[in-house]
């Protein structure tokens, strides 16, 4: 039973995939609605599931001896984020129907979105390290294609290209750490290398650690790899509310939420986690306080978040940090979705061509609203009570300077929501054009995130009571709904976050009368317009590797003399080791 | 003693077989080489695919060569190989030797036949290293991880067009 | 010393050398596929060899079949493919293949 509808929520989306595109374009109407159909489906087999959570394998394939077998596992860190792929996803496609509706090769664009659901799903239901690294790899190849959907489009063909490069450079950390975990363990079963990790001498655990820190930086946008996400926006929007916003980018938290307990004792691992976490969260809020595509400060605003996430894996605070990823994979998809509503009916990105939008769209206007306070962190909206866990987690495990920066970037964030809101819904009109509202599929899509907006944090007792029972290494313990309102309420980080975040809004309201002080911080947008100069950094990677793809083109020689040489000689090499280790 | 003769027999074939620069001759000669070899196949006892071999090696794929040389015509190509001749020789040589290294147990070092007569394994170093835990497979996987990721890396590099002119 | 299975052996080994050996060195496409064909005899004879050393005559019989069915369909697609070439680029030069290559 457990098993059925585990293997559903991944093999609906993919079997939707495969019907999609065999359908072919001629009939997009049918397209629409098969997969409307097919995630609908899967959305629905992933909300069964939450409620089947259990700490046990459910699906084991057994593959032969060498590999240990493929197994799926629907514990609660899995679980809850399968179950927002698969529900999200279903949302962002009904919301395509009209974002996409006279587009062209709706198949391609249908099949990957499908593809990618049941991939996700996929990568956080296994305890296979290798099928996750496969899993990991076909959702940076959708988010890739999907990226670059528009393909005649020079700028999306690059960011593609950047986010493959990016994503697959964190690749290699995941799959070191699956080798070594196999060579000194005899295993790739997560939850084995979790049991035994204090056996593994220090040096080897320490590569791993840092390399799954580098593949989750990567996946998660994280600092160093901060700029391949605003790239990426060149996709279209419900691709980046799907899977730049809730789900793909998030796959980098997961990762390090999941092993925690394994790295947790390495020296150094959790400070550089935290360090990573917080340099995000506070380089990309100024990135977002200057920008001017609505699209791009949405994606800024999600680095950012995400470092909040690492932050607090860091500080030890997994429930603090999965409970922020839950929240903001809802509010930030209702932003995107909402931006993508705003984008398609006044034809640009550009926020400075905005402004007076919300006498014209009502309806979007108030869905973002609330998407935006939860972003800036306004009681009583779920943002409100995930990021106080995570300001309070901080300050518990960490530093108190690490705290203070966190604290600022609350109040930026507040900032350049608020900017960002009053830019487009208010302000002066630059569109002459009478706009109309989102149509009757976005906002069937719209509405269940708005909800979901205002209320997902009264779930928060039952998912930490569901993370407790699941998850056996890492000791988490389970508290009540009151009981974390109570202390997020009672507790004096709270009242300085909020007065922080007020002082954020104050600083927006009186904006005209503090001139002298944008002086000052125009030296810094100057800096972060430039992404403080680690867009440089991020082209030097990606040019090096195409240029290390092109020098490497000569051992294709194209001669079959050589080619079958080539192979004679491989096989002879892996002979001779073996049989001089035999 | 008819054996060794048969046994030469086949080597001679084979060599003519790729010695020809002919093409039709050299299928001729492979088609020698299989009846022959079929002929061994029998003295071993191995009698139906003995038959299947004479029927099938040499018959249907000699008239498949025939056939096809027809159509493509012969063609007299320069014997300058691709591959330098010494490397080719030393890449046979090489792999020949290892491989009747692996399978006689008589040639190995005696750290090695103590080691395999302690596990059991006597019939060679070939069926551990090959059967064994399948570590062949293994590594091999490895290669072609990292061959795959050279392709793939081969797709994103950008034509460089200077190259392409100068060829 | 000369009884039957260390003859084999020498011929299985020889075969194996020769076939590779003109897969290597070969220009020529269906050329090529003589090498192959050499090479893959000697496999089958020493399929069938180790059968008969095992005393399990028919399982290297069975497997040794495979193999020359298998080896016959190589045989098929890869001179059809040659003449495909040989129509295509006018030529069976191995070399003419490089314009594969991107």
């Amino acid at each position: 039973m457990t098993a059925g509808i585990l293997l559903l929520t991944i093999f609906l989306p993919w079997a939707g995939a495969l019907f999609v595109w065999l359908v072919g374009n001629d009939r997009p109407r049918l397209q629409h609605s098969l997969a409307v159909g097919f995630s609908v489906a899967g959305g629905v087999a992933g909300l069964a599931l939450l409620a089947l959570g259990s700490p046990d394998e459910m699906v084991v394939l057994s593959i032969g001896g060498a590999f240990g077998n493929f197994s799926f596992r629907p514990d609660g860190l899995g679980v809850f984020l399968a179950t927002i792929a698969t529900v999200i996803g279903s949302l962002a496609v009904i919301f395509s129907v009209d974002y996409m509706r006279h587009e062209a090769q709706l198949g391609r664009y249908y099949a990957l979105v499908l593809f990618f659901i049941g991939s996700m799903s996929g990568l956080v239901l296994t305890g296979n390290l290798f099928l996750m690294f496969a899993f990991w790899e076909m959702t940076a190849l959708c988010s890739y294609a999907l990226i670059s959907f528009y393909n005649d489009d020079p700028k999306a063909v690059a960011g593609g290209i950047k986010a493959l490069v990016m994503t697959q450079l964190g690749g290699i950390g995941l799959l070191i750490g699956a080798i070594l975990s196999y060579s000194y363990l005899g295993t790739v079963e997560i939850n084995v290398l979790l049991d035994k990790a204090e056996l593994l001498p220090s040096n080897v655990l320490g590569i791993m650690a840092f390399g799954f820190l580098i593949a989750a930086a990567a996946k998660s946008a994280q600092f160093p790899f901060q700029t391949w996400l605003p790239d990426a926006m060149e996709a279209p929007t419900p691709v980046s509310a799907l899977i730049h916003a809730a789900t793909m980018v998030n796959a980098g938290v997961y990762l390090l939420a999941r092993f925690y307990p394994a790295f947790a004792g390495v020296p150094g691992w959790q400070e550089a986690v935290m360090v990573v976490g917080m340099l995000s969260a506070l380089l990309a809020g100024l990135m977002a306080l200057v920008a001017t595509d609505l699209k791009r400060v949405l994606a800024y605003s999600t680095v950012s978040q995400l470092g909040y996430m690492v932050y607090a894996v860091g500080a030890g605070g997994v429930f603090a940090s999965q409970f922020h990823l839950f929240s903001h994979a809802i509010f930030k998809a209702l932003l995107f979705l909402g931006a993508g509503a705003v984008i398609h009916s006044a034809g640009t990105r550009d926020m400075r061509e905005m402004g007076g939008l919300g006498k014209q769209m009502p309806f979007v206007r108030t869905v973002f609203v609330i998407g935006a306070l939860a972003l800036a962190g306004i009681p009583v909206l779920n943002g409100f009570w995930s990021k106080e866990l995570v300001l309070e987690a901080g300050l518990q495990g960490g530093a108190t300077w690490m705290f203070g920066v966190m604290l600022f970037t609350a109040g930026l964030t507040a900032l350049y929501t608020f900017r960002c809101v009053w830019m487009v819904f208010w302000g002066e009109p630059h569109h002459p054009a009478h706009l109309h509202d989102a149509g009757p599929a976005m906002k069937t899509a719209l509405a269940p995130l708005a909800f979901g907006t205002l209320f997902s944090w009264l779930l928060a007792g039952s998912f930490s009571h569901l993370l407790e029972k699941t998850l056996p290494y890492h000791d988490i313990h389970a508290v009540s709904l009151v009981e974390i309102l109570e202390e997020v309420i009672f507790a004096p980080a709270t009242w300085i976050a909020l007065g922080v975040v007020a002082l954020g809004v104050l600083t927006w309201v009186f904006r005209d009368s503090l001139r002298l002080w944008q002086e000052v911080f125009a030296g810094i947008g100057q800096t972060a317009r430039q992404s403080f100069g680690f867009e440089w950094l991020n082209q030097a990677v990606v040019r090096t590797t195409i240029q290390v793809a092109e020098d490497l083109r000569n051992l294709h020689t194209g001669v079959l003399n050589w080619n079958v040489l080539a192979i004679a000689l491989t096989l002879l090499v892996v002979v001779v080791i073996l049989a001089l280790g035999a | 003693m008819v054996d060794l003769f048969i046994g030469a027999g086949i080597l001679f074939c084979a060599y003519k077989a790729m010695q020809e620069n002919r093409l039709l001759v050299s299928a001729l000669w492979l088609a020698l080489t299989s009846a022959l070899v079929s002929w061994m196949m029998y003295r071993v006892g191995a009698a139906e695919v003995a038959v299947v071999e004479l029927s099938v090696g040499a018959g249907l794929v000699t008239v498949l060569f025939v056939f096809a040389i027809n159509i493509a015509g012969d063609e007299s190509l320069t014997r300058q190989s691709l591959v330098p001749r010494p490397l080719a020789w030393f890449a046979v040589v090489f792999s020949m030797g290892l491989l009747v290294w692996m399978i006689m147990p008589a040639l190995q070092s005696e750290r090695m036949r103590a080691v395999l007569e302690q596990t059991g394994v006597l019939a060679g170093l070939f069926r551990s290293v090959l059967w064994n835990d399948r570590r062949v497979d293994t590594l091999m996987q490895v290669v072609l991880f990292f061959a795959g990721a050279l392709a793939v890396l081969g797709l994103i590099g950008e034509p460089n067009k200077s190259r392409e002119e100068r060829e | 010393m000369f009884y039957l299975p260390n003859i084999v052996l020498v011929v299985v080994l020889a075969l194996l050398g020769i076939g590779i050996y003109c897969i290597l060195i070969s220009r020529n496409l269906i050329k090529i596929v003589v090498g192959l064909q050499i090479a893959v005899k000697g496999a089958f004879l020493a399929l069938v060899l180790a059968g008969k050393l095992a005393s399990q005559i028919d399982v290297g019989q069975s497997i040794a079949l495979t193999v020359i069915v298998a080896d016959t369909i190589v045989a098929v697609v890869a001179l059809a493919l040659a003449v495909q070439i040989r129509r295509k680029f006018g030529t069976l030069d191995v070399h003419a293949l490089m314009s594969l290559r991107r």
